[in-house]
């Protein structure tokens, strides 16, 4: 087995985690704080083209490899989590379906300025009452002459209220449960369409996050995405192993940016007349910390190479990701600790590793329900 | 126009750095990147390029194969082509070996500019543009600061110099090294990126270029290394006490002339 990056891989990696570090890093620190979307980085860092990795040519993108991507994802929430978060919307998740399903125009329209950072992409599945538990969507659709009449509020949405279009999970028929879900397109300006709360988050700031309202929403019939009604959950699986990974890398992008600086700060801080990595307690950290990032790494891009081979990734997927968020908490915990009181000032990096570690834990699925698909899946049905 | 450019790969200035037992030798953490000034070099040559018809960027490094992925990050920021002239049996720690070698890769491939960073940030010699120049016969400036297009056969180009700054209109062909603060050198675009993923990147064996062979071998260095040591620790810092502005400016002439001997 040859575990290393291919020379392209590895010049990818380093010319992304460069660009990381010129673009993004710089700015993390005032992203957090203020808490508003980067306007100005959004436009500089979409210009470079990132945002079409991982679809092919003819839609403007680079046709990357799960490798190349999962060491995108990784490097962009190693800079910035909140900015990742939509970028990473645009590029994945809150396009998806346009590009599978969306017609000609609706591509021309939507697709391919998302691909290159003029429109903002999100993708609305929780509600209030429905997060994991997609089968208690309450935001219906339903056929109203040649369109569809959209009627629900989305929360916790991802670039929610700045977004351009958003691919909205509804309910043909809440009596059907899963089978009854499909998506649709809504775009601003839209009547009925409007943004509402905003939610104020404890980490991944910057990104804005908030609440989108349908109050008797028309569309026309082309804006259903999909190839056959009642299918919506199903769409999904195809992307859903990727997402997880996807997650599963940010984790890593986190958990490293974080070690990094506990390890740089275990160098240099003298307690005792020593540098802090002297001692033994210190030290076993690090070996625990290493140990751990190391087993999360080779989950998450095993997990990539069998997606990139067409190879079952569904169990390995979540456990990636549960694994390696899992990690990230554990390691931003142990960087605290190595810090001791700095690591409660907001002017240290850790304590921003710490806040943005925790949604992982439970955004792309708790791992309570992870749990238990992964039994699932490993047990069969019996 | 041809920009041909020199660049070198080096330790990236956070990579760990020790000093051996034997105080000869370095080992370095597997870090590298292009040369900190041979980033301005290229990008004023994208600069040139995309104000220009008709032009071909070529960048050249002497090193090992690992050096290719400073090639390809030119190539990523736009570089056309690139080329490897491979150092391992050239005397790599001798400015004057390399060059010869760089030079005669200029005259080979035929050039109307070169460029090239200043310095390289690991040996801090900054003696190689200058004397590929002179090998070349070329005139060169040093330092560049800006650099304007006159016309195909000309540039003009500003410098620092003690008090003020230095104007030159230079015919080509002609050599400039580079100084932070000629331009902002671009993030590559990710198609520059994947197109320097799957770039060619040819090696050439100085042995096939017309330099005396005995002139770049290694046992042909003129520079020998004695020893390398650590910088010294900084002494720490003093803080002078004082009641008021005046007290304290007391104190501190105490001390520089007591305890800093200065004064």
């Amino acid at each position: 087995m040859d575990f290393r990056l291919t020379e392209e891989q590895e010049f990818f990696k380093k010319t992304v985690a460069d660009t990381i570090d010129r673009m993004v890093v710089p700015k993390a620190q005032e992203i957090d704080e203020k808490d508003e979307f980067p306007w100005e980085l959004w436009k500089e860092f979409t210009k470079l083209g990132y945002v079409g990795l991982r679809y092919p040519e003819e839609v403007g993108g680079l046709n990357a490899d799960k490798i190349m991507c999962m060491t995108f994802y990784e490097e962009i929430a190693r800079g910035s989590v909140g900015f990742a978060q939509s970028v990473i919307m645009n590029i994945l998740m809150g396009t998806y379906f346009l590009y599978r399903f969306g017609s000609k125009e609706i591509k021309e329209r939507c697709l391919y300025p998302a691909i290159r950072g003029e429109k903002i992409a999100t993708m609305c599945f929780t509600e209030d009452q429905s997060g994991s538990d997609l089968g208690a969507t309450r935001t219906t659709a339903v056929r109203d002459g040649d369109g569809w009449r959209i009627n629900g509020t989305k929360m916790w949405i991802t670039n929610g209220p700045i977004c351009d279009f958003a691919t909205v999970l509804a309910t043909m028929d809440p009596s059907k449960g899963l089978k009854g879900l499909n998506f649709f397109l809504v775009e601003k300006g839209t009547p009925g369409f409007a943004s509402g709360q905003i939610i104020h988050k404890l980490g991944c700031r910057g990104t804005v996050t908030g609440e989108l309202v349908f109050d008797n929403v028309w569309v026309p019939y082309e804006n259903f995405l999909g190839a056959e009604l009642g299918k919506g959950v199903f769409y999904v699986s195809d992307i859903l192993d990727e997402v997880r990974l996807m997650t599963g890398a940010m984790a890593l992008g986190i958990t490293r940016g974080a070690y990094n600086e506990g390890l740089e700060f275990a160098r240099k801080r003298v307690a005792f007349g020593q540098p802090i990595g002297n001692f033994q307690l210190i030290r076993e950290k690090f070996a625990e910390m290493d140990t751990l990032m190391n087993a999360a790494r080779l989950m998450v891009y095993y997990g990539a190479w069998l997606l990139e081979n067409g190879m079952d990734a569904r169990a390995l997927a979540a456990e990636a990701k549960m694994y390696a968020t899992e990690v990230c908490a554990k390691v931003v915990d142990e960087v605290t600790r190595i810090y001791g009181a700095n690591a409660f000032a907001y002017e240290y990096a850790p304590q921003r590793y710490f806040r943005d570690a925790r949604f992982l834990l439970y955004g792309g699925g708790t791992h309570e329900v992870l749990k238990d698909f992964i039994g699932r899946t490993i047990l069969g049905k019996l | 126009m041809n920009i041909l450019i020199f660049i070198k790969q080096v330790a990236d200035t956070e990579a760990r750095i020790i000093i051996k037992g034997d105080h000869k030798s370095l080992e370095i953490e597997n870090k590298y990147n292009m040369n900190f000034f041979d980033e301005f070099a290229v990008e004023e040559a994208m600069r040139i390029k995309e104000k220009n018809k008709d032009v071909q960027i070529t960048v050249c490094t002497i090193g090992s194969q690992k050096a290719v992925e400073a090639l390809r990050t030119a190539i990523a920021m736009g570089a056309d082509r690139a080329f490897l002239l491979d150092g391992s049996k050239a005397a790599t720690n001798d400015p004057l070996a390399i060059s010869r070698i760089l030079s005669a890769f200029a005259k080979k491939e035929g050039f109307d500019m070169i460029l090239c960073g200043r310095q390289a940030i690991d040996d801090e010699s900054a003696n190689v543009g200058a004397m590929a120049a002179e090998f070349l016969g070329i005139p060169h400036v040093s330092a560049i600061l800006k650099m304007e297009v006159v016309d195909g056969n000309a540039v003009k180009v500003e410098n620092e110099i003690e008090g003020g700054r230095g104007i030159f209109e230079v015919k080509l062909p002609a050599l400039f090294t580079t100084q932070k603060g000629l331009n902002e050198p671009r993030v590559p675009l990710i198609t520059g990126v994947m197109k320097a993923m799957k770039a060619s990147i040819p090696v050439v064996d100085p042995a096939t270029l017309d330099i005396p062979q005995e002139a770049i071998a290694a046992e042909a260095s003129k520079v020998t290394i004695l020893s390398y040591e650590s910088p010294q620790e900084r002494p720490p810092v003093k803080i002078i006490e004082g009641e008021t502005p005046e007290e304290k400016i007391k104190n501190l002439v105490k001390a520089l002339k007591e305890d800093a001997k200065v004064l």
